[in-house]
C-alpha cells in the first residue's frame, strides 16, 4: 500500500487531485481511497487531502500520519505549514516549483522532486495568475515519479470526473509527467533533525472557554498577493484601514497606514478602495 | 491626515477563519465598532461560527453563545432575562445570524422575539445563500442566481423564486428599530448600529454582506459591489423608527444594474432581457420606499405598543 498526503490551498484543487488519483488507479484495476480533511476549506486556507492505493482492498479508514509520498501544490506551504510531518524515511516530496529538487528542503532521507506546475497549468489556461489550478499537472508528475497510476489512466480519470477544460487538463498532466525532476535523497543535516519547518502551535487553554485571541493565528500565510503601498502618493485617507475585513491595516502615529503582514490574506481590497491608487499586489513571494 | 470617521477600536481581532475579501467579516468588524464592547453575541451555525472559531482561540473580543440555527431569537430572549437578573442593564444582546439562520430556519424564533418584544438586536448578515456548507440556494438568494442546488442547464437558469422581502416580515411586526446597512458605506453601518444600541425593544439589522466565493466575483470586488447593489437600487440603505421611514443613502438617479450584475459569476447565464427586468424591479422597489418614506413623514407616531414584555 501506498499512502499519499496532499497539501494545497482552498481553491487549488487538492481535494480534486485526491479523487482523481483514486479514480485514476481503480481504472488501472487497482484498490484506491481517497478523502479530505474536514477543516476550513476557504479559499487560500491550507488545505489537506489523503489517498490510498493498494492492490487489494484497504481496511483503514483514518487519517495518514506516516505518508509514502506528500504532494505540495503551492511552494510557499513550505515555509507555513508543516508538510514534512511524518513523512518516511525513504518517502518523496513532490513540490509545485520552479527550483531543481536538490534546493529544496526535505526531511532527512527523503527523496525530492519538484515540477514547475504553475508556469504549466497557466500555459493551459488553467486558473489565474493568482490561483492556479495545477492539480492535473502535479498528478502527471506523480505518476512518474511514483508509478503509482499510468498516465493512461489519469487522462481517462480526467476525462470522466474534471467538471472544465478537460482537454487542457490532460495536455497539463502530460506535461507534468514529462518535466518533473527527481533528485537526490537529502542528505541528513548536521543535527539529524528534519528541516521542514513545523507549524506554530497554539497552547491549548483550560477550561471550556476559547479566550486566545485569533490573532495568534497567522492567516498571512494564505495570501498569494500582498499590497504594497506608495507612502510617497498616500493621502493618509484611511479608505484602506476602513474597509479591511481582516483588520490587516494599522494606521501610525501620523495616519499612514501600515500592512499586518501575519493576518493580510491579500484580497486587494484596500488597493482597489484607495482614491490615488498608492496600493499595488503584487506576487506574495516577491512582496514583503 | 484625514479624521477618523469611524471608532478606532477594535473589537473584532485578526487572524479569523473568513475567507479573502469576505464580506461578513467586514459587516462584523464595523458592526461591533457600533455596539462596543459591552455586548454579548448570539451566534448560530453560519460562516462566523466558523470564523470565529478555530479552538482554542476566538476571533470576538465580546462574550459569544454559539447556539443552534433555529433558536437565534429564542437565545436573545434567555440571554436578555439573564442579563436583567444580574443587573447588568448596560449591556447590550445581539444575534448575529445569516439569512439562513434568520430568514428561513431561524424565522420563528425570530417572530417570536420581535412579537415578544424582547429588548435585543437581531443582525441577519445576508450573503443571499448557505455559503459556510458550499453554496446552497435560501430564501434570501436572489431569482435567477446558479447556487449548486439551483444549477443553470438547459432549462434550469438558477434560482426560480424571488428573493424573501424579510425587511418586510420583520417590519409587519412592527420593531422599535429596523434598518438596511452595507459594509461598503461603513460610516452609515457603524451610525445604525449605535442607533440600535441606543433604542430598546425589538430591533433588527438587515446587512448585506458580498461573497466572493459564494457569488462568484474577485476577492477585490467586495466593496465595488456592495457599493453598486445600493446605488442600483437592488439594495437601498434606509431604517424604519417606530414606523417612520428614512432612505440614508438617497438617490437622484439609479445606476443601471448591468454592471453588479455582470461582475458576479453567479448571473453569468443571463440575457440582456433578464438584466433589464432586475432593473425594473430595482425602479419599482426604490420608488416604493421613496413612497413609503413620504408617507410615513407626515404620519405621527404610531399607536403606543409596549417596550419589553
Amino acid at each position: 500500500m501506498i499512502e499519499i498526503r496532499f497539501h494545497g490551498r482552498g481553491g487549488q484543487g487538492a481535494v480534486l487531485a485526491s479523487e482523481l488519483l483514486a479514480q485514476a488507479a481503480f481504472l488501472d484495476g487497482r484498490s484506491p481511497q481517497s478523502f479530505p480533511f474536514f477543516g476550513v476549506e476557504r479559499r487560500g486556507a491550507p488545505v489537506t487531502a489523503y489517498a490510498r492505493v493498494d492492490d487489494r482492498p484497504i481496511g483503514v479508514r483514518t487519517s495518514i500520519v506516516t505518508p509514502d509520498v506528500v504532494v505540495v501544490l503551492e511552494p510557499g506551504l513550505l515555509r507555513t505549514t508543516s508538510v514534512g510531518d511524518g513523512l518516511r524515511t525513504g518517502g518523496l516530496l513532490l513540490v509545485n516549483s520552479p527550483l531543481p529538487p536538490a534546493r529544496l528542503e526535505a526531511p532527512d532521507g527523503v527523496r525530492r522532486a519538484s515540477v514547475d506546475a504553475t508556469a504549466i497549468a497557466l500555459a493551459h489556461g488553467l486558473g489565474s495568475r493568482t490561483m492556479p489550478i495545477v492539480n492535473t499537472t502535479i498528478l502527471g508528475a506523480l505518476a512518474r515519479v511514483t508509478g503509482v497510476v499510468s498516465l493512461e489512466a489519469l487522462g481517462r480519470a480526467i476525462d470522466r470526473y474534471v467538471p472544465a477544460a478537460p482537454a487542457e487538463n490532460r495536455a497539463a498532466a502530460t506535461d507534468g509527467f514529462a518535466s518533473v525532476r527527481l533528485g537526490d535523497p537529502a542528505a541528513p543535516s548536521a543535527n539529524g533533525a528534519a528541516r521542514i519547518p513545523f507549524a506554530v502551535t497554539v497552547p491549548i487553554p483550560e477550561g471550556p472557554l476559547a479566550r486566545l485571541p485569533s490573532s495568534s493565528i497567522r492567516t498571512g500565510s494564505w495570501r498569494t498577493l500582498v499590497p504594497e503601498i506608495d507612502e510617497r502618493r498616500c493621502t493618509r485617507c484611511n479608505f484602506c484601514w476602513k474597509y479591511c475585513p481582516d483588520d490587516a491595516i494599522e494606521l501610525d502615529g501620523r495616519g499612514y497606514p501600515v500592512l499586518v503582514l501575519d493576518a493580510c490574506k491579500g484580497c486587494g481590497i484596500c488597493a482597489e478602495v484607495c482614491p490615488p491608487h498608492t496600493i499595488a499586489m503584487v506576487a506574495a513571494s516577491e512582496g514583503p | 491626515m484625514a479624521k477618523l470617521t469611524l471608532p478606532a477600536e477594535e473589537w473584532m481581532y485578526r487572524g479569523h477563519a473568513a475567507c479573502p475579501g469576505c464580506g461578513p467579516a467586514l459587516a462584523m468588524r464595523l458592526l461591533l465598532k457600533g455596539l462596543g464592547p459591552r455586548t454579548i453575541l448570539a451566534i448560530p451555525a453560519c460562516c462566523w461560527t466558523v470564523i470565529a472559531t478555530p479552538f482554542p482561540t476566538t476571533a470576538l473580543a465580546v462574550a459569544v453563545l454559539d447556539n443552534p440555527i433555529e433558536s437565534t431569537g429564542a437565545s436573545l430572549a434567555g440571554l436578555r432575562a439573564a442579563a436583567d437578573a444580574l443587573g447588568l442593564a448596560d449591556v447590550t444582546v445581539a444575534g448575529f445570524a445569516g439569512d439562513g439562520g434568520t430568514a428561513d430556519i431561524g424565522l420563528q424564533a425570530l417572530s417570536g422575539m420581535l412579537e415578544r418584544r424582547t429588548d435585543a438586536i437581531f443582525v441577519m448578515y445576508d450573503n443571499e445563500g448557505y455559503m459556510n456548507t458550499g453554496v446552497q440556494r435560501s430564501g434570501a438568494t436572489p431569482q435567477g442566481a446558479w447556487t449548486t442546488t439551483t444549477p443553470v442547464a438547459g432549462t434550469r437558469r438558477g434560482k426560480r423564486e424571488p428573493k424573501k422581502e424579510i425587511m418586510e416580515v420583520v417590519l409587519a411586526h412592527h420593531p422599535s428599530y429596523a434598518a438596511t446597512a452595507n459594509p461598503a458605506f461603513p460610516e452609515d453601518l457603524v451610525r445604525k448600529a449605535e442607533r440600535a444600541r441606543a433604542a430598546r425593544g425589538p430591533r433588527f439589522l438587515h446587512i448585506l454582506a458580498p461573497c466572493p466565493p459564494g457569488w462568484r466575483f474577485s476577492s477585490e470586488e467586495t466593496i465595488a459591489l456592495g457599493r453598486l447593489a445600493t446605488e442600483t437600487g437592488l439594495f437601498p440603505l434606509y431604517e424604519v423608527e417606530d414606523g417612520v421611514y428614512r432612505i440614508t443613502r438617497p438617490y437622484g438617479t439609479l445606476k443601471p444594474v448591468d454592471e453588479y450584475v455582470r461582475a458576479q459569476g453567479r448571473f453569468r447565464h443571463w440575457t440582456d432581457a433578464e438584466i433589464r427586468e432586475l432593473g425594473a424591479q430595482a425602479r419599482a422597489g426604490w420608488e416604493r420606499l421613496c413612497r413609503r418614506e413620504r408617507e410615513t413623514a407626515a404620519v405621527a407616531r404610531p399607536p403606543p405598543i409596549p417596550l419589553t414584555a
